[in-house]
Protein backbone atom coordinates (compact mmCIF):
# COMPACT_ATOMS: atom_id res chain seq x y z
CA UNK A 1 0.00 0.00 0.00
CA UNK A 2 0.93 3.61 -0.47
CA UNK A 3 1.56 4.20 3.22
CA UNK A 4 4.49 1.78 3.13
CA UNK A 5 6.64 4.34 1.35
CA UNK A 6 9.13 5.80 3.78
CA UNK A 7 11.03 8.86 2.72
CA UNK A 8 11.98 10.53 5.95
CA UNK A 9 13.40 7.20 7.09
CA UNK A 10 14.92 8.34 10.37
CA UNK A 11 15.93 5.59 12.82
CA UNK A 12 15.74 6.82 16.38
CA UNK A 13 18.83 6.01 18.42
CA UNK A 14 21.32 7.94 20.48
CA UNK A 15 24.67 7.12 18.93
CA UNK A 16 27.83 9.08 18.17
CA UNK A 17 26.83 9.22 14.53
CA UNK A 18 23.40 10.60 15.40
CA UNK A 19 25.04 13.33 17.45
CA UNK A 20 27.52 14.39 14.77
CA UNK A 21 27.05 17.82 13.26
CA UNK A 22 24.62 17.31 10.37
CA UNK A 23 26.77 19.52 8.15
CA UNK A 24 29.68 17.24 8.84
CA UNK A 25 27.57 14.19 8.06
CA UNK A 26 26.72 15.60 4.66
CA UNK A 27 30.38 16.33 4.00
CA UNK A 28 31.35 12.83 5.14
CA UNK A 29 28.73 11.31 2.87
CA UNK A 30 30.08 13.28 -0.07
CA UNK A 31 33.60 12.09 0.82
CA UNK A 32 32.59 8.45 0.97
CA UNK A 33 30.72 8.72 -2.33
CA UNK A 34 33.85 10.23 -3.87
CA UNK A 35 35.85 7.36 -2.35
CA UNK A 36 33.53 4.79 -3.90
CA UNK A 37 33.97 6.35 -7.33
CA UNK A 38 37.75 6.54 -6.94
CA UNK A 39 38.08 2.81 -6.27
CA UNK A 40 39.77 1.06 -9.12
CA UNK A 41 40.14 -2.46 -7.75
CA UNK A 42 38.42 -4.85 -5.37
CA UNK A 43 40.86 -4.23 -2.53
CA UNK A 44 40.09 -0.53 -2.48
CA UNK A 45 36.38 -1.30 -2.65
CA UNK A 46 36.73 -3.73 0.24
CA UNK A 47 38.41 -1.01 2.29
CA UNK A 48 35.53 1.39 1.59
CA UNK A 49 33.08 -1.36 2.55
CA UNK A 50 34.99 -1.77 5.82
CA UNK A 51 34.81 1.98 6.48
CA UNK A 52 31.05 1.91 5.84
CA UNK A 53 30.55 -1.08 8.13
CA UNK A 54 32.51 0.63 10.90
CA UNK A 55 30.31 3.71 10.46
CA UNK A 56 27.19 1.56 10.66
CA UNK A 57 28.42 -0.09 13.85
CA UNK A 58 29.02 3.33 15.38
CA UNK A 59 25.53 4.45 14.32
CA UNK A 60 23.86 1.51 16.16
CA UNK A 61 21.35 1.21 13.32
CA UNK A 62 20.60 -2.51 12.82
CA UNK A 63 21.99 -4.06 9.64
CA UNK A 64 18.59 -5.28 8.57
CA UNK A 65 17.47 -1.69 8.06
CA UNK A 66 20.08 -1.38 5.35
CA UNK A 67 19.03 -4.59 3.66
CA UNK A 68 15.54 -3.15 3.63
CA UNK A 69 16.68 -0.04 1.81
CA UNK A 70 18.58 -2.21 -0.70
CA UNK A 71 15.56 -4.33 -1.50
CA UNK A 72 13.88 -1.72 -3.64
CA UNK A 73 16.89 -1.18 -5.88
CA UNK A 74 17.66 -4.84 -6.63
CA UNK A 75 16.27 -4.46 -10.19
CA UNK A 76 18.63 -1.54 -10.85
CA UNK A 77 21.60 -3.51 -9.54
CA UNK A 78 20.72 -6.53 -11.68
CA UNK A 79 20.13 -4.38 -14.75
CA UNK A 80 23.53 -2.66 -14.47
CA UNK A 81 25.31 -5.91 -13.74
CA UNK A 82 23.77 -7.71 -16.72
CA UNK A 83 24.51 -4.86 -19.10
CA UNK A 84 28.14 -4.81 -17.99
CA UNK A 85 28.33 -8.58 -18.20
CA UNK A 86 27.54 -8.61 -21.90
CA UNK A 87 28.97 -5.33 -23.14
CA UNK A 88 32.41 -5.27 -21.61
CA UNK A 89 34.98 -7.27 -23.50
CA UNK A 90 38.56 -8.28 -22.68
CA UNK A 91 40.39 -11.28 -21.28
CA UNK A 92 39.09 -14.80 -21.79
CA UNK A 93 35.83 -15.06 -23.66
CA UNK A 94 33.04 -17.61 -23.65
CA UNK A 95 30.23 -17.56 -26.16
CA UNK A 96 27.05 -19.48 -26.43
CA UNK A 97 24.14 -18.87 -28.77
CA UNK A 98 24.31 -15.14 -29.58
CA UNK A 99 25.69 -14.12 -26.20
CA UNK A 100 29.29 -13.46 -25.36
CA UNK A 101 30.70 -13.19 -21.88
CA UNK A 102 34.22 -12.07 -21.18
CA UNK A 103 36.36 -12.44 -18.11
CA UNK A 104 36.60 -8.69 -17.75
CA UNK A 105 32.83 -8.44 -18.16
CA UNK A 106 32.26 -10.66 -15.13
CA UNK A 107 34.65 -8.62 -13.01
CA UNK A 108 33.08 -5.34 -14.09
CA UNK A 109 29.56 -6.61 -13.45
CA UNK A 110 30.40 -7.71 -9.91
CA UNK A 111 32.37 -4.52 -9.30
CA UNK A 112 29.51 -2.30 -10.47
CA UNK A 113 26.96 -4.19 -8.39
CA UNK A 114 29.10 -3.73 -5.27
CA UNK A 115 29.62 -0.09 -6.07
CA UNK A 116 25.87 0.61 -6.28
CA UNK A 117 25.20 -1.31 -3.08
CA UNK A 118 27.86 0.68 -1.23
CA UNK A 119 26.49 3.97 -2.59
CA UNK A 120 23.01 3.20 -1.33
CA UNK A 121 24.18 1.97 2.05
CA UNK A 122 26.47 4.97 2.54
CA UNK A 123 23.75 7.48 1.79
CA UNK A 124 21.29 5.50 3.94
CA UNK A 125 23.55 6.07 6.95
CA UNK A 126 22.97 9.80 6.51
CA UNK A 127 19.18 9.54 6.25
CA UNK A 128 18.86 6.95 9.03
CA UNK A 129 20.80 9.05 11.51
CA UNK A 130 19.64 12.56 10.67
CA UNK A 131 16.17 14.05 11.10
CA UNK A 132 14.99 15.52 7.77
CA UNK A 133 14.64 19.01 9.21
CA UNK A 134 18.22 18.93 10.50
CA UNK A 135 19.28 17.78 7.08
CA UNK A 136 17.67 20.72 5.34
CA UNK A 137 19.09 23.12 7.92
CA UNK A 138 22.53 21.71 7.26
CA UNK A 139 22.08 22.00 3.52
CA UNK A 140 21.09 25.62 4.02
CA UNK A 141 24.25 26.29 6.02
CA UNK A 142 26.48 24.46 3.57
CA UNK A 143 25.04 26.23 0.55
CA UNK A 144 25.09 29.67 2.19
CA UNK A 145 28.14 30.77 0.16
CA UNK A 146 25.82 30.71 -2.86
CA UNK A 147 24.20 33.85 -1.46
CA UNK A 148 26.97 35.72 -3.26
CA UNK A 149 25.25 34.73 -6.51
CA UNK A 150 21.93 36.09 -5.22
CA UNK A 151 20.51 32.60 -4.74
CA UNK A 152 18.02 32.48 -1.87
CA UNK A 153 19.38 29.42 -0.11
CA UNK A 154 17.03 29.86 2.80
CA UNK A 155 13.94 29.66 0.58
CA UNK A 156 15.24 26.48 -1.02
CA UNK A 157 15.84 24.90 2.38
CA UNK A 158 12.43 26.03 3.65
CA UNK A 159 10.80 24.52 0.57
CA UNK A 160 12.54 21.21 1.19
CA UNK A 161 11.49 21.19 4.84
CA UNK A 162 7.88 21.92 3.95
CA UNK A 163 7.85 19.32 1.19
CA UNK A 164 9.09 16.67 3.61
CA UNK A 165 6.62 17.78 6.24
CA UNK A 166 3.66 17.40 3.92
CA UNK A 167 4.42 13.93 2.57
CA UNK A 168 2.55 12.08 5.36
CA UNK A 169 -0.31 14.58 5.24
CA UNK A 170 -0.77 14.06 1.52
CA UNK A 171 -0.57 10.29 1.84
CA UNK A 172 -3.39 10.46 4.37
CA UNK A 173 -5.34 12.73 2.05
CA UNK A 174 -4.88 10.34 -0.88
CA UNK A 175 -6.14 7.45 1.21
CA UNK A 176 -9.18 9.41 2.27
CA UNK A 177 -10.12 10.50 -1.24
CA UNK A 178 -9.47 7.02 -2.62
CA UNK A 179 -11.84 5.52 -0.07
CA UNK A 180 -14.49 8.10 -0.83
CA UNK A 181 -14.32 7.42 -4.56
CA UNK A 182 -14.22 3.67 -4.00
CA UNK A 183 -17.44 4.06 -2.05
CA UNK A 184 -18.88 5.60 -5.21
CA UNK A 185 -17.80 2.58 -7.21
CA UNK A 186 -14.41 3.72 -8.50
CA UNK A 187 -12.37 0.81 -9.78
CA UNK A 188 -8.61 1.24 -9.55
CA UNK A 189 -7.57 -2.36 -10.02
CA UNK A 190 -9.24 -3.59 -13.18
CA UNK A 191 -9.39 -2.49 -16.79
CA UNK A 192 -6.87 -1.47 -19.44
CA UNK A 193 -3.96 0.83 -18.73
CA UNK A 194 -5.89 3.82 -20.11
CA UNK A 195 -8.89 2.98 -17.93
CA UNK A 196 -6.67 2.82 -14.89
CA UNK A 197 -5.00 6.14 -15.62
CA UNK A 198 -8.44 7.65 -16.14
CA UNK A 199 -9.62 6.21 -12.85
CA UNK A 200 -6.98 8.32 -11.10
CA UNK A 201 -8.56 11.62 -12.18
CA UNK A 202 -11.23 11.50 -9.45
CA UNK A 203 -8.40 11.22 -6.92
CA UNK A 204 -5.93 13.69 -8.43
CA UNK A 205 -8.32 16.60 -8.96
CA UNK A 206 -9.50 16.79 -5.32
CA UNK A 207 -5.92 16.23 -4.19
CA UNK A 208 -4.68 19.23 -6.20
CA UNK A 209 -7.55 21.38 -5.03
CA UNK A 210 -6.91 20.62 -1.39
CA UNK A 211 -3.13 20.99 -1.81
CA UNK A 212 -3.59 24.51 -3.15
CA UNK A 213 -5.90 25.29 -0.28
CA UNK A 214 -3.38 23.91 2.18
CA UNK A 215 -0.60 25.95 0.59
CA UNK A 216 -2.62 29.17 0.95
CA UNK A 217 -3.51 28.35 4.54
CA UNK A 218 0.11 27.61 5.35
CA UNK A 219 1.30 30.83 3.73
CA UNK A 220 -1.24 32.78 5.76
CA UNK A 221 -0.25 31.03 8.97
CA UNK A 222 3.42 31.72 8.27
CA UNK A 223 2.91 35.40 7.56
CA UNK A 224 0.71 35.71 10.65
CA UNK A 225 3.72 34.57 12.60
CA UNK A 226 5.79 37.28 10.92
CA UNK A 227 7.76 35.05 8.61
CA UNK A 228 9.54 37.21 6.08
CA UNK A 229 12.26 34.93 4.80
CA UNK A 230 15.68 34.02 6.03
CA UNK A 231 17.21 37.42 6.83
CA UNK A 232 17.94 37.91 10.49
CA UNK A 233 16.56 34.55 11.58
CA UNK A 234 18.34 32.81 14.42
CA UNK A 235 18.14 29.19 15.44
CA UNK A 236 17.07 27.56 18.63
CA UNK A 237 19.38 24.61 18.05
CA UNK A 238 22.82 25.78 16.99
CA UNK A 239 24.92 23.31 15.08
CA UNK A 240 28.25 22.67 16.75
CA UNK A 241 31.29 21.28 15.06
CA UNK A 242 32.95 19.34 17.88
CA UNK A 243 35.79 16.94 18.59
CA UNK A 244 33.69 13.96 17.39
CA UNK A 245 33.34 15.65 14.04
CA UNK A 246 37.05 16.21 13.69
CA UNK A 247 37.65 12.56 14.60
CA UNK A 248 35.18 11.31 12.01
CA UNK A 249 36.61 13.61 9.38
CA UNK A 250 40.16 12.40 10.14
CA UNK A 251 39.05 8.75 9.94
CA UNK A 252 37.53 9.32 6.51
CA UNK A 253 40.53 11.33 5.29
CA UNK A 254 42.95 8.54 6.27
CA UNK A 255 40.73 5.97 4.58
CA UNK A 256 40.61 8.07 1.43
CA UNK A 257 44.41 8.20 1.33
CA UNK A 258 44.52 4.44 1.77
CA UNK A 259 42.11 3.99 -1.14
CA UNK A 260 44.34 6.11 -3.37
CA UNK A 261 47.41 4.11 -2.33
CA UNK A 262 45.62 0.78 -2.92
CA UNK A 263 44.62 2.01 -6.36
CA UNK A 264 48.21 2.91 -7.12
CA UNK A 265 49.94 -0.27 -5.91
CA UNK A 266 47.44 -2.93 -6.90
CA UNK A 267 46.56 -1.73 -10.36
CA UNK A 268 43.32 -0.70 -11.97
CA UNK A 269 40.65 -3.20 -12.79
CA UNK A 270 38.54 -0.79 -14.76
CA UNK B 1 -42.47 -7.86 10.50
CA UNK B 2 -39.14 -6.20 10.12
CA UNK B 3 -36.50 -7.43 7.70
CA UNK B 4 -32.84 -7.39 8.64
CA UNK B 5 -30.90 -5.62 5.94
CA UNK B 6 -27.44 -5.44 7.48
CA UNK B 7 -26.03 -7.72 10.10
CA UNK B 8 -22.65 -8.19 11.71
CA UNK B 9 -21.59 -11.23 13.65
CA UNK B 10 -18.72 -10.98 16.11
CA UNK B 11 -17.05 -8.39 13.96
CA UNK B 12 -13.49 -7.62 15.06
CA UNK B 13 -10.91 -5.46 13.38
CA UNK B 14 -7.30 -5.21 14.49
CA UNK B 15 -4.98 -2.55 13.06
CA UNK B 16 -1.30 -3.40 12.46
CA UNK B 17 -1.70 -6.95 13.67
CA UNK B 18 1.44 -8.57 15.01
CA UNK B 19 3.38 -5.33 15.55
CA UNK B 20 3.94 -3.35 18.68
CA UNK B 21 1.36 -0.78 17.61
CA UNK B 22 -1.43 -3.36 17.44
CA UNK B 23 -4.79 -1.79 18.24
CA UNK B 24 -8.24 -3.34 18.41
CA UNK B 25 -10.31 -0.84 16.47
CA UNK B 26 -13.52 -2.76 17.01
CA UNK B 27 -14.12 -5.80 19.16
CA UNK B 28 -16.81 -8.43 18.82
CA UNK B 29 -19.61 -6.29 17.43
CA UNK B 30 -22.84 -8.15 16.66
CA UNK B 31 -25.72 -6.04 15.52
CA UNK B 32 -28.80 -6.37 13.32
CA UNK B 33 -30.03 -3.35 11.42
CA UNK B 34 -33.59 -3.52 10.15
CA UNK B 35 -34.93 -2.29 6.85
CA UNK B 36 -36.13 1.30 6.92
CA UNK B 37 -34.61 2.36 10.23
CA UNK B 38 -32.74 5.60 10.73
CA UNK B 39 -29.90 4.57 12.96
CA UNK B 40 -27.72 7.09 14.74
CA UNK B 41 -24.23 5.82 15.45
CA UNK B 42 -22.58 7.70 18.28
CA UNK B 43 -19.41 7.37 20.25
CA UNK B 44 -16.49 9.54 21.25
CA UNK B 45 -13.47 10.09 19.01
CA UNK B 46 -11.59 6.86 18.46
CA UNK B 47 -14.42 4.63 19.64
CA UNK B 48 -14.47 2.75 16.35
CA UNK B 49 -17.44 4.36 14.60
CA UNK B 50 -15.65 5.08 11.35
CA UNK B 51 -13.94 1.70 11.31
CA UNK B 52 -17.29 0.01 11.82
CA UNK B 53 -19.01 1.71 8.90
CA UNK B 54 -16.13 0.99 6.56
CA UNK B 55 -16.84 -2.70 7.11
CA UNK B 56 -20.41 -2.30 5.94
CA UNK B 57 -19.39 -1.71 2.32
CA UNK B 58 -16.20 -3.74 2.30
CA UNK B 59 -13.67 -0.90 2.31
CA UNK B 60 -12.11 -2.67 5.26
CA UNK B 61 -11.98 -6.39 5.69
CA UNK B 62 -12.65 -7.61 9.20
CA UNK B 63 -9.98 -9.59 11.05
CA UNK B 64 -12.64 -12.00 12.23
CA UNK B 65 -16.42 -12.22 12.09
CA UNK B 66 -18.82 -11.65 9.23
CA UNK B 67 -20.85 -8.88 7.67
CA UNK B 68 -24.13 -9.97 6.12
CA UNK B 69 -25.95 -7.79 3.61
CA UNK B 70 -29.48 -9.02 2.93
CA UNK B 71 -28.45 -12.30 4.48
CA UNK B 72 -25.36 -12.83 2.32
CA UNK B 73 -21.74 -12.57 3.43
CA UNK B 74 -20.32 -9.55 1.57
CA UNK B 75 -16.96 -11.27 1.18
CA UNK B 76 -18.45 -14.47 -0.21
CA UNK B 77 -17.44 -13.46 -3.70
CA UNK B 78 -14.59 -10.96 -3.74
CA UNK B 79 -15.44 -9.84 -7.28
CA UNK B 80 -18.86 -8.64 -6.20
CA UNK B 81 -17.54 -6.21 -3.62
CA UNK B 82 -18.27 -3.34 -6.00
CA UNK B 83 -21.94 -4.34 -6.08
CA UNK B 84 -21.92 -4.25 -2.29
CA UNK B 85 -20.61 -0.69 -2.48
CA UNK B 86 -23.51 0.28 -4.74
CA UNK B 87 -25.97 -1.19 -2.27
CA UNK B 88 -24.36 0.33 0.79
CA UNK B 89 -23.53 3.94 -0.04
CA UNK B 90 -21.10 5.69 2.30
CA UNK B 91 -20.65 9.43 2.37
CA UNK B 92 -17.51 10.21 4.36
CA UNK B 93 -16.66 13.12 6.61
CA UNK B 94 -16.16 16.39 4.78
CA UNK B 95 -17.37 14.88 1.51
CA UNK B 96 -17.01 18.22 -0.27
CA UNK B 97 -13.31 17.37 -0.71
CA UNK B 98 -14.14 14.51 -3.03
CA UNK B 99 -15.81 16.65 -5.72
CA UNK B 100 -13.79 16.63 -8.91
CA UNK B 101 -15.90 17.10 -12.03
CA UNK B 102 -16.42 20.24 -14.09
CA UNK B 103 -20.13 20.41 -13.35
CA UNK B 104 -22.34 19.37 -10.47
CA UNK B 105 -24.27 17.19 -12.91
CA UNK B 106 -21.22 15.17 -13.91
CA UNK B 107 -20.09 14.79 -10.32
CA UNK B 108 -23.42 13.42 -9.16
CA UNK B 109 -23.45 11.14 -12.22
CA UNK B 110 -20.06 9.62 -11.31
CA UNK B 111 -21.50 6.90 -9.05
CA UNK B 112 -24.38 5.90 -11.36
CA UNK B 113 -21.94 5.89 -14.30
CA UNK B 114 -19.73 3.42 -12.45
CA UNK B 115 -22.86 1.28 -12.11
CA UNK B 116 -23.07 1.26 -15.91
CA UNK B 117 -26.61 2.62 -16.01
CA UNK B 118 -28.22 4.02 -19.16
CA UNK B 119 -27.96 7.76 -19.82
CA UNK B 120 -31.69 8.27 -19.31
CA UNK B 121 -31.60 6.51 -15.96
CA UNK B 122 -28.59 8.56 -14.87
CA UNK B 123 -30.38 11.75 -15.93
CA UNK B 124 -33.48 10.77 -13.97
CA UNK B 125 -31.46 10.03 -10.85
CA UNK B 126 -29.38 13.20 -11.01
CA UNK B 127 -32.51 15.35 -11.30
CA UNK B 128 -34.18 13.43 -8.50
CA UNK B 129 -31.36 13.64 -5.98
CA UNK B 130 -30.64 17.30 -6.61
CA UNK B 131 -34.19 17.99 -5.46
CA UNK B 132 -33.73 15.61 -2.51
CA UNK B 133 -30.89 17.77 -1.23
CA UNK B 134 -32.90 20.94 -1.72
CA UNK B 135 -31.04 22.50 -4.62
CA UNK B 136 -32.74 23.48 -7.86
CA UNK B 137 -31.75 22.26 -11.31
CA UNK B 138 -29.91 25.48 -12.16
CA UNK B 139 -27.09 24.15 -9.96
CA UNK B 140 -26.49 21.20 -12.25
CA UNK B 141 -24.50 23.21 -14.78
CA UNK B 142 -22.40 25.06 -12.20
CA UNK B 143 -18.89 24.08 -11.25
CA UNK B 144 -18.85 22.35 -7.87
CA UNK B 145 -15.88 24.51 -6.88
CA UNK B 146 -17.95 27.71 -7.17
CA UNK B 147 -20.47 26.62 -4.55
CA UNK B 148 -20.54 27.54 -0.88
CA UNK B 149 -19.38 25.03 1.72
CA UNK B 150 -22.87 23.91 2.66
CA UNK B 151 -23.92 23.57 -0.98
CA UNK B 152 -20.83 21.52 -1.78
CA UNK B 153 -21.65 19.22 1.11
CA UNK B 154 -25.18 18.70 -0.21
CA UNK B 155 -23.93 18.02 -3.74
CA UNK B 156 -21.51 15.42 -2.38
CA UNK B 157 -24.29 13.75 -0.40
CA UNK B 158 -26.42 13.77 -3.54
CA UNK B 159 -23.59 11.99 -5.35
CA UNK B 160 -23.94 9.05 -2.97
CA UNK B 161 -27.74 9.14 -2.94
CA UNK B 162 -27.75 8.91 -6.76
CA UNK B 163 -26.55 5.33 -6.53
CA UNK B 164 -29.88 4.63 -4.81
CA UNK B 165 -28.25 2.45 -2.18
CA UNK B 166 -30.54 0.35 -0.03
CA UNK B 167 -28.45 1.46 2.94
CA UNK B 168 -27.15 5.02 3.05
CA UNK B 169 -24.41 5.76 5.56
CA UNK B 170 -23.38 9.31 6.37
CA UNK B 171 -20.27 9.94 8.44
CA UNK B 172 -20.61 13.18 10.41
CA UNK B 173 -22.76 14.88 7.78
CA UNK B 174 -23.07 18.03 9.91
CA UNK B 175 -19.41 18.47 10.87
CA UNK B 176 -18.21 22.02 10.43
CA UNK B 177 -21.57 23.44 9.39
CA UNK B 178 -23.33 26.36 11.05
CA UNK B 179 -26.60 25.71 12.94
CA UNK B 180 -28.68 26.51 9.87
CA UNK B 181 -26.60 24.21 7.71
CA UNK B 182 -26.96 21.43 10.27
CA UNK B 183 -30.69 21.89 10.32
CA UNK B 184 -30.87 21.67 6.51
CA UNK B 185 -28.72 18.56 6.30
CA UNK B 186 -30.62 16.79 9.09
CA UNK B 187 -33.98 17.56 7.51
CA UNK B 188 -32.85 16.39 4.10
CA UNK B 189 -31.73 13.11 5.62
CA UNK B 190 -35.12 12.49 7.22
CA UNK B 191 -37.03 13.48 4.10
CA UNK B 192 -34.80 11.24 1.98
CA UNK B 193 -35.67 8.30 4.19
CA UNK B 194 -39.38 9.11 4.06
CA UNK B 195 -39.35 9.41 0.27
CA UNK B 196 -37.30 6.34 -0.54
CA UNK B 197 -37.95 4.08 2.43
CA UNK B 198 -34.30 3.11 2.54
CA UNK B 199 -32.25 2.43 5.62
CA UNK B 200 -30.07 5.32 6.77
CA UNK B 201 -27.15 5.27 9.21
CA UNK B 202 -25.84 8.56 10.53
CA UNK B 203 -22.57 8.78 12.42
CA UNK B 204 -22.36 11.71 14.79
CA UNK B 205 -20.85 13.08 17.95
CA UNK B 206 -23.93 14.95 18.80
CA UNK B 207 -26.62 13.19 20.80
CA UNK B 208 -28.71 16.28 20.30
CA UNK B 209 -28.80 15.88 16.50
CA UNK B 210 -29.28 12.14 16.69
CA UNK B 211 -32.12 12.32 19.18
CA UNK B 212 -33.99 14.61 16.79
CA UNK B 213 -33.96 12.34 13.77
CA UNK B 214 -33.06 8.75 14.64
CA UNK B 215 -35.40 5.83 15.25
CA UNK B 216 -32.64 3.75 16.80
CA UNK B 217 -29.28 4.53 18.32
CA UNK B 218 -26.10 2.50 18.25
CA UNK B 219 -23.55 3.54 20.86
CA UNK B 220 -19.90 2.59 20.48
CA UNK B 221 -17.58 2.82 23.45
CA UNK B 222 -13.91 1.75 23.62
CA UNK B 223 -14.13 -0.30 20.40
CA UNK B 224 -17.17 -2.20 21.66
CA UNK B 225 -20.88 -2.00 21.08
CA UNK B 226 -22.33 -0.39 24.20
CA UNK B 227 -26.01 -0.12 23.32
CA UNK B 228 -28.22 -0.68 20.34
CA UNK B 229 -31.77 0.31 21.12
CA UNK B 230 -34.52 2.80 20.43
CA UNK B 231 -33.75 6.42 21.23
CA UNK B 232 -35.90 6.17 24.33
CA UNK B 233 -34.19 2.99 25.44
CA UNK B 234 -30.69 4.37 25.00
CA UNK B 235 -31.54 7.54 26.91
CA UNK B 236 -32.50 5.52 29.98
CA UNK B 237 -28.73 5.06 30.25
CA UNK B 238 -28.03 8.75 29.92
CA UNK B 239 -25.78 9.00 32.95
CA UNK B 240 -23.64 6.16 31.54
CA UNK B 241 -23.57 7.97 28.20
CA UNK B 242 -22.35 11.06 29.99
CA UNK B 243 -19.61 9.00 31.65
CA UNK B 244 -18.52 7.75 28.23
CA UNK B 245 -17.73 11.33 27.34
CA UNK B 246 -20.71 11.90 25.08
CA UNK B 247 -22.42 15.24 25.12
CA UNK B 248 -25.97 14.32 26.03
CA UNK B 249 -28.57 16.95 25.14
CA UNK B 250 -28.82 19.86 27.58
CA UNK B 251 -32.38 18.94 28.50
CA UNK B 252 -31.23 15.48 29.50
CA UNK B 253 -28.37 17.05 31.44
CA UNK B 254 -30.89 19.13 33.37
CA UNK B 255 -32.85 16.05 34.32
CA UNK B 256 -29.68 14.20 35.31
CA UNK B 257 -28.76 17.08 37.61
CA UNK B 258 -32.27 17.13 39.09
CA UNK B 259 -32.01 13.44 39.78
CA UNK B 260 -28.65 13.99 41.49
CA UNK B 261 -30.37 16.51 43.76
CA UNK B 262 -32.82 13.80 44.77
CA UNK B 263 -35.84 14.58 42.63
CA UNK B 264 -37.65 11.60 41.22
CA UNK B 265 -37.53 12.31 37.48
CA UNK B 266 -36.88 10.01 34.52
CA UNK B 267 -33.49 10.37 32.77
CA UNK B 268 -34.59 9.57 29.23
CA UNK B 269 -35.91 13.05 28.56
CA UNK B 270 -34.67 14.65 25.35
CA UNK B 271 -37.64 16.40 23.76
CA UNK B 272 -39.08 19.72 24.86
CA UNK B 273 -42.62 18.33 25.16
CA UNK B 274 -41.65 15.52 27.42
CA UNK B 275 -39.48 17.83 29.52
CA UNK B 276 -42.39 20.20 29.97
CA UNK B 277 -44.72 17.40 30.99
CA UNK B 278 -42.23 15.95 33.45
CA UNK B 279 -41.45 19.32 34.99
CA UNK B 280 -45.12 20.13 35.43
CA UNK B 281 -45.64 16.78 37.08
CA UNK B 282 -42.69 17.46 39.37
CA UNK B 283 -43.88 20.96 40.29
CA UNK B 284 -47.37 19.75 41.12
CA UNK B 285 -46.08 16.88 43.19
CA UNK B 286 -43.52 19.05 44.98
CA UNK B 287 -45.92 21.91 45.83
CA UNK B 288 -46.52 20.55 49.33
CA UNK B 289 -42.99 21.45 50.41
Amino acid sequence: MISDITIGQYYKENSVVHRLDPRNKIILTVIIIAMIFCCKNFLALALVAAVIIVSILFSKVPMKMFFKSLKSIIPIILFTAILNLFYVSGGKEWSFWILKISEKGIYTAVFMAFRIILLIVASSILTYTTVPTMLTDAIEKLLSPLKVFKISVHSLAMMMTLALRFIPTLIEEIERITNAQKARGADFENGSLIDRVKSLIPVLVPLFVSSFKRAYDLAFAMSCRCYTGGDGRTRMKQMKFGIKDIGALAFYAVSFTAVILLNKYFGALI
Amino acid sequence: MSVTVLETKNLTHVYSKGTTSQVDAIRDVSVKIEQGELVGIIGHTGSGKSTLIQHFNGLLKCTSGTVLLEGKDIWQNKKNIRDVRFKVGICFQYPEYQLFEETVYKDIAYGPKNMKLSDEEIDRRVRQVISFVGLDESYLEKSPFDLSGGEKRRVAIAGVMAMEPSVLILDEPCAGLDPKGRETVLSLITSYREKTGSTVLVVSHSMEDISKIATKVLVMNNSELAYYDTVDGVFTHSSELYDMGLNVPQLTMLFLKLREKGYDVPVNVYTLDKAKAELEKLLKGGSDE
